[in-house]
């Protein structure tokens, strides 16, 4: 276990750890969005320079894989095929043939970036959200969209299959483990459910958990719900991001997670990351752990102990906490949950003979989490 | 070199300026009253009126505080490492590519006059706040009047019920500018040339009449706090009063154009155009101001542009707001015949990293960054200056805080380097070391 990295606190007691580092990449630039192959032998990391990278997560060697004409912002491994989906600041989806290395096909799926993608459980769907976020009213309220935020496509053929209407932008997706719902939140805290059956919105609801508007000096809207995903029984939402602040570009908002029961009308708080147990910084990734009894919400750490924390699922509580002195943008098990991989960045540098330094970064944990 | 007094008469060195006074009085006497809503209601003659619009210069300055990011407006390397997410895009001057984010000011870029090679020392705001809009470094105890303040004792009238420099901005707050807009604005030209500030709410506060009180009452009320406070002054020799009366006179001279200050007031067309943000609707403000007669008027938004975090997430908002007023805002200044005697200065203090931050965000960055100018004495469709392929350092043709003074100055008629004439002041000049203005803006 690197030193770099110990538990914290839960609030009275330190905890023994579950959550511990095997090993650190580097990347030439950021990644946002991390998918990991059984076994967890490698990595697929989408990144800032495009690039789509198989990362060896023992050794560190990486090739690509595919690219896109802008940051690479989602990544999707498919057992079924052995072939990645991408999304990317291009507005493009891309499906890459992991093993010839080739590309299979690229849908325009948005005039604007592709904040996020996520594919179903049972490899049928892709969906992508988007929406740039334009002034739309004296307090720079968003405006309305000008192209559907919320799209679903056909994995198999890259066909448009759903077009979902909400207020950009859109920054988080997720699909119910059974594929038949997709969820997206945005940055005014909305979230909306569709039912891909009947193809109707089956809910809708605000929180003002996720966004700040700035009274100090960012005289606008910031933040939003960077992540989230079902529950293994498909019955909670949990939503991931930051708090609200007075100053939004101090960045310090609380890591907040919250949990709805979704299909109650209207949907009901079920609960939250508990005020002891948090510090501050901006939440990007909330995964569960396969088996289900824990999840883990990863971002950056402004202040406080952690920017890593796994939770209990029953309780919510803090089960471990870990500073990885990385801002990670994307999370994301093995199968067998025995590794987490965590995605991220460190601040631009450059050398002493102005050259930029790699900046992206790939850390690798082993985990007896249940 | 012309010398400069605080009176803002004899001694102010635009040769309009004197004849505007007179013209003021003489339209004052023969209309009997200063009453007016609009400029034409400032003149009883409606052809002295016209004919010190016709003269009258101008000034706006899109205050971009907390400091935009060069590379997402003017100077975007879209090759580079640090570039970002957003492309550049070809604009109306060969070989010249704005952000993608400025489509509109693509567009117009022949009629823009872009600084790429801004370069400068302070690395936080307060400290470039007040070197940008004062044009040199502090000098305790001494307060060099800000750009407003010079302009509009330069380009206004005392007399005037118009404010000469007018500050719009609907934040109370905004961190070092908040600090900054509770200071000294007008320094030793003396409180008079401070500004109006309209913040908060469209229209000012405190300056409707009350109802049940006639307009000769309120003369009458205002003789007699002017007679007493003015003997108060003159008695006690007092700075404190003075500048209170000066306050005093702006407020009654608001009473009368308060509705030049009211949003709803302005053709919903036009409100629609400039696009629904505070700082859309507070330029399409100032248009109608200068349009008014207004020497100087100042847009700001509070500290908006500081974007240490969310960078690529705001910026995708507020540039292509500014996008979309610089685009109206000149166009409807040239619609009215006023592009030629209105120079526009779009600017904050200071530019951004070209590296990101663990936020994704830019910080503070002095060392090169852009501006943009457009309107009176200002050449059209010029980029000067340029920096390396990241962005780091300028390496062509470095300009500064004293550079870009000359610059204003000298666009607008005036003499950048006239010395300042105040009893008990070491000399002073407007721009000091005698820097050279940036010739390749200039027109003629």
């Amino acid at each position: 276990m690197k030193t770099d990295e110990k538990p914290v606190k839960d609030g009275t007691s330190e905890v023994r750890p579950k959550i511990e580092l095997l090993a650190e990449h580097m990347l030439p630039t950021a990644g946002l969005a991390v998918a990991v192959l059984p076994e967890a032998k490698h990595v697929i990391v989408a990144c800032f320079d495009g690039g789509i990278y198989q990362v060896d997560t023992g050794s560190g060697a990486r090739t690509e894989v595919g690219r896109h004409d802008n940051y690479a912002s989602g990544v999707a491994y498919l057992p079924q095929s052995n072939e990645v989906i991408s999304a990317g600041y291009d507005g493009a989806l891309i499906w890459h043939d992991l093993e010839k290395r080739t590309r299979i096909r690229r849908v325009e799926a948005h005039r604007f970036w592709s904040w996020r993608m996520a594919v179903s459980a049972d490899e049928r769907w892709v969906a992508s959200v988007t929406g740039a976020y334009r002034a739309g009213g004296y307090r720079y309220e968003p405006a309305a969209e000008t192209e559907p935020s919320v799209k679903v496509f056909e994995v198999r053929t890259g066909a448009l299959v759903h077009s979902f209407s909400h207020v950009p932008p859109v920054l988080s997706v997720a699909f119910s483990p059974d594929g038949r719902h997709v969820a997206a939140g945005n940055l005014m805290g909305e979230v909306r459910v569709w039912d891909l059956e009947t193809v109707k919105m089956v809910a809708s609801w605000t929180t003002a958990g996720f966004t700040s508007w700035g009274v100090i000096k960012s005289h606008h809207y910031v933040g939003g719900i960077f992540s989230m995903t079902f529950s293994l029984d498909g019955e909670s939402l949990y939503l991931a991001g930051m708090g609200p602040m007075g100053d939004p570009m101090a960045g310090n908002g609380k890591q907040h997670w919250e949990r709805y029961a979704w299909r109650e009308n209207p949907a009901r708080k079920l609960g939250e990351i508990a005020d002891a147990q948090r510090g501050n910084g901006l939440m990007e990734a909330i995964v569960f752990h396969p088996r289900g009894g824990h999840f883990v919400m990863a971002g950056r750490l402004a202040q406080g102990k952690w920017n890593t924390g796994a939770f209990e699922t029953a309780g919510g509580g803090l089960v471990q906490g870990l500073d990885t002195k990385i801002r990670v943008t994307g999370a994301g098990f093995s199968a067998n949950g025995e590794r987490l991989c965590l995605v991220g960045a460190v601040g631009q540098e450059r050398t002493k003979e102005g050259k930029p330094k790699d900046f992206g970064r790939v850390k690798i944990y082993r985990c007896s989490l249940g | 070199m012309r010398p400069l007094t605080n009176a803002g008469g004899p001694g102010c060195s635009v040769p309009e300026h004197a004849m505007h006074r007179r013209l003021f009085l003489q339209g004052a006497l023969a209309s009997g009253a200063v009453s007016m809503m609009s400029w034409s209601g400032l003149f009883g003659l409606e052809a002295l009126a016209q004919q010190a619009k016709r003269e009258q210069k101008h000034c706006i300055l899109l205050w971009l505080c907390g400091a935009p990011s060069q590379f997402e407006t003017w100077d975007p390397k879209p090759k580079s490492l640090y570039g970002g997410p957003f492309r550049s895009i070809p604009t109306k001057l060969p070989g010249v590519h704005f952000s993608e984010l400025m489509p509109g000011c693509a567009e117009i870029a022949d009629q823009l006059a872009v600084v790429r090679s801004m370069k400068t020392k302070p690395n936080e705001h307060f400290q470039a706040i007040d070197l940008l809009n004062r044009g040199a470094e502090p000098r305790p105890p001494f307060v060099r009047p800000t750009l407003g303040s010079v302009l509009g004792q330069q380009l206004g009238h005392l007399e005037s019920a118009i404010p000469n420099f007018i500050l719009l901005d609907p934040c109370p707050e905004g961190n070092e500018f908040k600090s900054f807009k509770a200071g000294n604005w007008a320094g030793w030209l003396g409180a008079q040339y401070a500004p109006v500030r309209a913040g908060g709410t469209f229209a000012i506060p405190d300056v409707q009449r009350v109802a049940d009180m006639t307009t000769e009452d309120h003369e009458a009320r205002a003789g007699l706090r002017r007679f007493l406070g003015k003997k108060y002054e003159n008695e006690r020799r007092s700075a404190a009063a003075a500048s209170q009366n000066a306050v005093f006179e702006r407020v009654k001279g608001l009473m009368s154009c308060a509705d030049l200050f009211d949003l709803n007031k302005l053709p919903s067309k036009d409100r629609e155009r400039y696009g629904p943000g505070a700082f859309a609707q507070h330029t399409l403000l100032a248009r109608n101001l200068v349009e008014n007669g207004a020497p100087f008027v100042m847009v700001a938004n509070g500290m908006t542009w500081d974007c240490h975090v969310f960078q690529h997430e705001i910026y995708q908002m507020l540039v292509p707001e500014l996008d979309r007023v610089i685009v109206n805002l000149l166009k409807d200044l040239e619609e009215r015949g006023l592009l030629d005697r209105t120079l526009v200065v779009m600017m904050g203090e200071f530019g951004r990293t070209p590296w990101l931050n663990t936020s994704r965000g830019r910080d503070h960055y002095p060392d090169a960054w852009s501006l943009a100018l457009a309107g009176h004495g200002i050449r059209r469709g010029v980029v000067v200056g340029a920096t390396d392929e990241d962005g780091v350092e300028v390496i062509e043709k470095p300009f500064n805080e004293k550079n870009l003074f000359a610059t204003i100055y000298r666009a607008l008629g005036m003499d950048p380097y006239a010395e300042y004439e105040i009893p008990g002041l070491p000399t002073f000049h407007r721009v000091e070391e005698k820097a050279e203005p940036i010739h390749e803006v200039l027109r003629g």
